[in-house]
């Protein structure tokens, strides 16, 4: 998957032996107690917590590994790993909800119920990109998209269900703290599994890594294997998921060095891959190890690895090989094109407004339904009125962040929520909750903005190396958006007072929305939509190409960052008010060009008012569905906008014009 | 449904019309107004915050509204929470709405929920008093504000009293205690079969367990009354020490518990010097204090728990 070798062999030693030496620190500091203990108690921490400690971050390691190296060959999708497909999102929600649910289950077989979660969330993705011939890029999106549903829906048990709040934190950052060899035993029995089985399945994988044309012709029972295969990856995953919670980047990153570090053939990566998994792992627990005060672990070990896992990812970004899957870059041009557009443009305008009317006056009251009028209308319209106002701003400002970003990337799958602007946000609101404790409104919205600009300024650096193609900027985003989810993780399972506010924040709430907010959020969604309409003939022509709009006389690169500056900034602003939401982002524009609206001023303004139509209902059935109980605006968004997605997908968007 | 039926106003509640089950909304109205005639004197006070509600029952006021009382029933359980309180939902949303429509006269939280002031005192004042702060024992906090709390809702009375008997309890257990337990102990939560949540000095559970005259054998840092996530392994650095588990426990531990070898191995666990306490609030207030010595009385001396 990658150009050259790069990577000398001596590095993994060096780490390896750094790994070793941390190791062997531990060692030193609990052997006197081993050897000396009156009681015995010290031997047994050694025996059966130092030792097996190395043993699962090594095994823990290789698993993810080679579970990463099973699923990047078959998909022949260099970002496939259990994170990126949503597999480890999925066996938390199943995780969650059997402790809640079924706790039976879970105190009997938790690796079970991780697996049904896993294999759930790989099978709607798998179903979801058939049809686009399991496309990396919609497969990556569409992992991305079921993630995020899934974790909207476990924020929402886990905040309504606070006694298992402090279990779901700990799994949720991942810890190889160890008492018993146990898991060590149980994913060793699966790493030796998977890898004979890899061994045995050695030539269907090679033909596999082909396309399914070469594949066929070589007689490859192609999808039987494909499953057995992908089946065994999300088994390993999943077991590592259930036994010591979620480590992400391993499975993505050890597939890549190893190719980085010159293993050619499949044979070679399937030894390297594991043994730098397994370096990988043990020297991160080594550093956190190191890094530990006597009140626990200072960062989960699982978000350990995001943290130093990232910013590799970022650093093997411009040295991963395009794909050879056709190009996403076509162009966009839509289906229909309705004869009088800007009326369209208005009666979705009436919708929204009337969508805004009923969820002024029809709610929930202590004794059922109810229409407000008079007076109690007045009194309750200053609590409704500022919350659909904010899902409003909210809604327009991505479905503006949307048009922009889908056709600047000529990438009918690409939202604002794909660019990571959203997740930044959250991990600058995060940096600021750990610097100053519980900062004002004031404090929180500057971390936020910082957040999602230094993750623009990633994407712009990162993608002008890459010259900005369409398909940099999504990974370079899906990279991003995964690094600041796992800072959020870490943050988050420190189950303190912060964690409470960020999980609050993740989960989109529109429940503290004042008037303040609502004029800032209108005041964004005016400020950053007018330079749009200025610049509609930007937005026409860039979708037609780079050498098109060069010859239509477009200065194609400034006006690539100027618009995605205003789309990150409209991001921000929405994930501000209502938290890293799904979809809406996505779905509005295809709404809008399913409609008719095809030039790039409709186009805009249609998405807009589809947004916020859609974040009104959204927050309105947040309201009304549990009623007193508020549930997360996200995850309505995200039910909303899923069976869509599923819709879309289904259909199968044309690669080609 | 008629479409004038929809739009009439009702009296009561003016403009509020309840569609389908009109005959519960208007015996509700009229509940609503009889209840806040018969105690015209008496402030109504809505609770926000888990501590501030027990304390408001310990002192005989029924809150009209109060937050997340399904899981209150389950975690906190005393003191019982009658049934017509309304639920605001979530801690962390309250439905404003529904508070509206209650109508509070003071509005109880306390420090986590600061950031629902601005919307909280569009309805009614907001009284904050400070319990859990880092670095502070919380019992006389917790006391301070019970007197407090009790002066301004006209129980003073009631809040002195209450003050009064918990402190004597809390002296005649560890009176009762004396003998029994003697050595150190650690109060904690499971967060899974590996890790659990040490309480410390700055926590109600540690600063009733010193008071009852056990050493808390967590002496290291906390952040914000407890530390966590902390590997089991941490328990075997004070091994003459008892372990107090406070429920819930996860559901996996029961199965994976008694296979961890370490736990096993831990001289409390092998001297059956463990218990484990039904669920306590653990940013409670003075009713919480005293359940939890209650508990943890009966758990070290059976016979001094019936006290």
């Amino acid at each position: 998957m990658v150009e050259r070798a790069s990577l000398p062999i001596g590095l993994w030693g060096a780490m390896g032996l750094l790994a070793t030496l941390l190791f062997m620190q531990q060692v030193g500091l609990q052997w006197p107690a081993a050897s000396a203990g009156p009681t015995g108690l010290g031997q047994v921490i050694f025996f059966y917590s130092v030792l097996p400690r190395a043993a699962v971050a090594l095994l823990a390691g290789a698993a993810l590994a080679l579970a990463g190296l099973l699923l990047q060959r078959i998909l022949r999708n260099p970002l496939a790993e259990p994170s990126t497909l949503g597999i480890s999102a999925g066996a938390q929600l199943a995780m969650a909800t059997a402790t809640i649910h079924a706790p039976l289950l879970m105190e009997y077989s938790p690796g079970l119920v991780a697996f049904v979660g896993g294999i759930a969330a790989v099978a709607l993705i798998l179903s979801l990109t058939w049809r686009r011939g399991l496309e990396p890029v919609s497969v990556v999106l569409a992992g991305m998209m079921v993630a995020l549903t899934a974790n909207a829906a476990s924020a929402a048990l886990i905040l309504a269900n606070g006694e298992y709040l402090f279990s779901l934190f700990i799994w949720g950052g991942g810890s190889l703290v160890q008492q018993s060899w146990y898991p060590a035993l149980t994913i060793a029995w699966r790493l030796v599994f998977g890898f004979a089985a890899a061994v045995l399945l050695l030539r269907p994988l090679a033909i596999l890594g082909l396309d399914d044309a070469s594949a066929r012709n070589l007689g490859v029972s192609l999808h039987a294997t494909r499953f057995l295969i992908i089946a065994l990856a999300v088994w390993m995953a999943t077991t590592v998921a259930a036994e010591i919670g979620i480590i992400g980047f391993v499975g993505l990153a050890a597939p890549a060095l190893a190719a980085l570090s010159g293993a050619r053939s499949l044979k070679q990566k399937l030894v390297a891959a594991p043994v730098i998994g397994a370096i990988l792992l043990w020297l991160t627990d080594g550093l956190v190890q190191l890094a530990s005060g006597p009140g626990g672990e200072r960062i989960p070990t699982g978000a350990a690895t995001a943290l130093l896992g990232g910013p590799l990812l970022l650093w093997l970004l411009p040295r991963l090989r395009m794909f050879e899957w056709p190009s996403l870059a076509a162009s966009t041009s839509s289906g229909r094109r309705v004869s009088r557009p800007w009326v369209l443009v208005i009666l979705i305008g009436i919708g929204a407004l009337v969508a805004a009317v009923v969820g002024l006056l029809v709610g929930k009251g202590p004794a059922g339904w109810s229409i407000a009028s008079g007076t109690v209308m007045t009194d309750l319209a200053q609590w409704r009125a500022p919350r659909i106002a904010v899902a409003a701003a909210a809604g327009g400002l991505l479905g503006a962040a949307g048009v922009v970003i889908q056709r600047v990337t000529s990438n009918p799958l690409a939202s604002p929520e794909v660019l990571g602007v959203g997740t930044g946000a959250g991990a600058g609101l995060a940096a600021v909750l750990l610097l100053a404790g519980m900062p004002g409104l004031a404090w929180q919205l500057t971390g936020s903005a910082i957040g999602a600009l230094a993750v623009l300024a990633a994407i712009l650096i990162l993608g002008a190396r890459g010259n900005l193609g369409p398909e940099r900027l999504l990974f370079a985003g899906i990279a991003l958006n995964a690094l600041c989810s796992a800072v959020l993780t870490a943050v988050i399972a420190l189950g303190n007072v912060q964690s409470y506010v960020l999980l609050r924040w993740l989960s989109g709430s529109t429940s503290e929305a004042g008037a303040v907010h609502a004029l800032v959020g209108f005041a964004a969604l005016l400020v950053l939509s007018t330079p749009l309409l200025v610049l509609g003939r930007w937005l026409e022509v860039l979708p037609l190409g780079d050498a098109t709009a060069r010859a239509l006389g477009l200065p194609v690169r400034a006006a690539r960052t100027t618009l995605v500056v205003i789309a990150a900034l409209a991001s921000a602003f929405a994930a501000m008010f209502v938290g890293p939401l799904s979809f809406i982002g996505l779905i509005a524009p295809h709404l809008a060009r399913l409609l008719g609206l095809g030039r790039a001023r409709q186009h805009l303004v249609g998405s807009i008012l589809l947004g916020a139509l859609l974040m009104i209902v959204s927050d309105w059935l947040s309201r009304m569905a549990a009623f007193p109980y508020q549930l997360p605006v996200g995850l309505f968004a995200s039910l909303l906008g899923g069976p869509y997605l599923i819709y879309l997908l289904g259909k199968g968007v044309q690669r080609h014009g | 449904m008629s479409v004038q039926r929809l739009c009439r106003p009702r009296d009561g509640l003016d403009g509020l019309v309840a569609l389908p089950t009109r005959r519960d909304f208007l015996a509700l109205a009229a509940a609503l107004l009889t209840s806040s005639a018969a105690s015209a004197s008496a402030t109504r006070v809505a609770a926000i915050d888990w501590g501030m509600l027990e304390t408001a029952l310990a002192i005989g006021v029924v809150p009209v509204a109060a937050t997340e009382l399904i899981q209150f029933r389950k975690i906190a359980v005393e003191p019982a929470v009658p049934e017509d309180v309304a639920d605001l939902g979530l801690r962390g949303t309250p439905n404003y709405e529904l508070l509206r429509i209650v109508a509070p006269d003071l509005i109880l939280i306390s420090g986590f929920y600061e950031y629902q002031r601005a919307s909280l005192e569009r309805i009614a004042p907001v009284s904050s008093l400070p319990v859990y702060e880092a670095g502070r024992p919380p019992y006389p906090l917790a006391e301070a504000s019970m007197l407090a709390l009790g002066d301004r809702l006209g129980r003073a009375a009631d809040a002195a009293r209450y003050v009064a008997e918990t402190r004597d309890e809390i002296e005649a257990r560890r009176g009762a205690l004396k003998h029994v337990a003697t050595r150190p102990a650690f109060i904690i939560s499971l967060g899974d079969s590996r890790h659990f949540r040490a309480f410390g000095a700055d926590s109600m559970f540690g600063d009733v367990l010193e008071r009852l005259g056990i050493v808390n054998a967590w002496t290291d840092g906390t952040s914000y009354s407890a530390a966590a996530p902390v590997g089991l392994e941490a328990l075997a650095r004070v091994p003459d020490a008892s372990i107090v588990m406070v429920a819930p426990l996860p559901p996996e531990v029961r199965r994976t518990l008694p296979a961890n070898a370490l736990w096993n191995a831990l001289p409390a666990v092998r001297e059956g010097r463990v218990a484990v306490l039904d669920p306590i609030n653990h940013f409670g207030g003075l009713p919480s204090a005293r359940r939890l010595a209650r508990l943890l009385a009966g758990a070290f001396a059976p016979q001094a728990g019936n006290g």
